[in-house]
């Protein structure tokens, strides 16, 4: 019964950290269009969980890309610089979309295990019932 | 009382099978952590093997095993395999479809293993005279 209970609260923190990291990603998507928006990374690591001996996975930290910042010649807008070019935020959709995708395959692959164990625990209960 | 062992044998090929489970929940959970590498059981058969033919009484066969509970035996012969021919950037080698094919294997197991226990139960309770 207790390899269950591991499995159920490793699924769980997987789905918690890819739920965390979801919701980065659409952050990043919302702030597309704000002028100096830096997109943020989410990077996971390994927790021990001493309580019931599994190593859980966690955020490990959210950092700022530090790659350029995208610009645009635009003068007549308010945040231009002296030249003239205006900072735009460094998202880039298509990589937006592509890490959101990944981030709901494996939230799924989570919730699989999750039930899966749940269905097994199940099983066992059973023959306590008859 | 021989048909026990059946019982036994079924008991411990559950228990490899949840342990197993939860080995491949863990290599699924952490799928995109950087620098992990997945984790898998020796197959039942071998283990099976281990605890000898009549007993099911684990044996100690390096220095240093302490026999705590059966689970534990089980879970020392957790190994690290390399799934995936070639790891991504972030040195993370847990191939999820090969994960997702593994857990099935190992619901099978249990689910095997509960279903003739339960069979082995049922035959008990027939040559006592209830059977339902």
């Amino acid at each position: 019964m207790d390899s269950f209970l591991k499995a159920m609260a490793l699924s769980t923190s997987g789905m918690d950290a890819q739920g965390t990291r979801l919701r980065t990603i659409s952050e990043n998507i919302a702030n597309a269009d704000t002028p100096g928006y830096r997109r943020k990374l989410v990077s996971f690591g390994q927790s021990f969980d001493a309580e019931r001996g599994v190593g859980r996975v966690e955020i490990d930290g959210v950092s700022l890309d530090q790659s350029a910042l995208e610009t645009e010649f635009n003068p007549s807008h308010p945040l231009a610089d002296e030249n003239g070019y205006v900072d735009l935020s460094n998202v880039d959709l298509m990589v937006e979309l592509a890490d959101a995708r990944e981030a709901q395959r494996s939230y799924e692959a989570n919730l699989r295990m999750y039930d899966q164990a749940r269905k097994m625990k199940g099983a066992i209960l059973d023959l306590l019932k008859r | 009382m021989e048909s026990l062992k059946v019982l036994s044998m079924a008991s411990a090929a559950a228990r490899h099978g949840a342990a197993r489970h939860s080995t491949i929940a863990e290599n699924v959970a952490n799928a995109d952590t950087p620098g992990y590498v997945a984790k898998d059981l020796a197959p039942f058969s071998s283990v099976a093997e281990d605890f000898g033919g009549n007993s099911f009484a684990p044996r100690a066969t390096r220095a240093g095993h302490v026999f705590a509970s059966r689970d534990e035996t089980i879970a020392q012969t957790a190994f690290e395999v390399m799934t995936k021919e070639s790891v991504s950037p972030n040195g993370n080698g847990v191939s999820l479809e090969e994960e997702m094919v593994k857990s099935a294997e190992a619901q099978g197991q249990h689910d095997l293993a509960v279903t003739i226990y339960r069979k082995s139960l049922d035959i008990l309770r027939a040559s006592m005279g209830r059977i339902r």
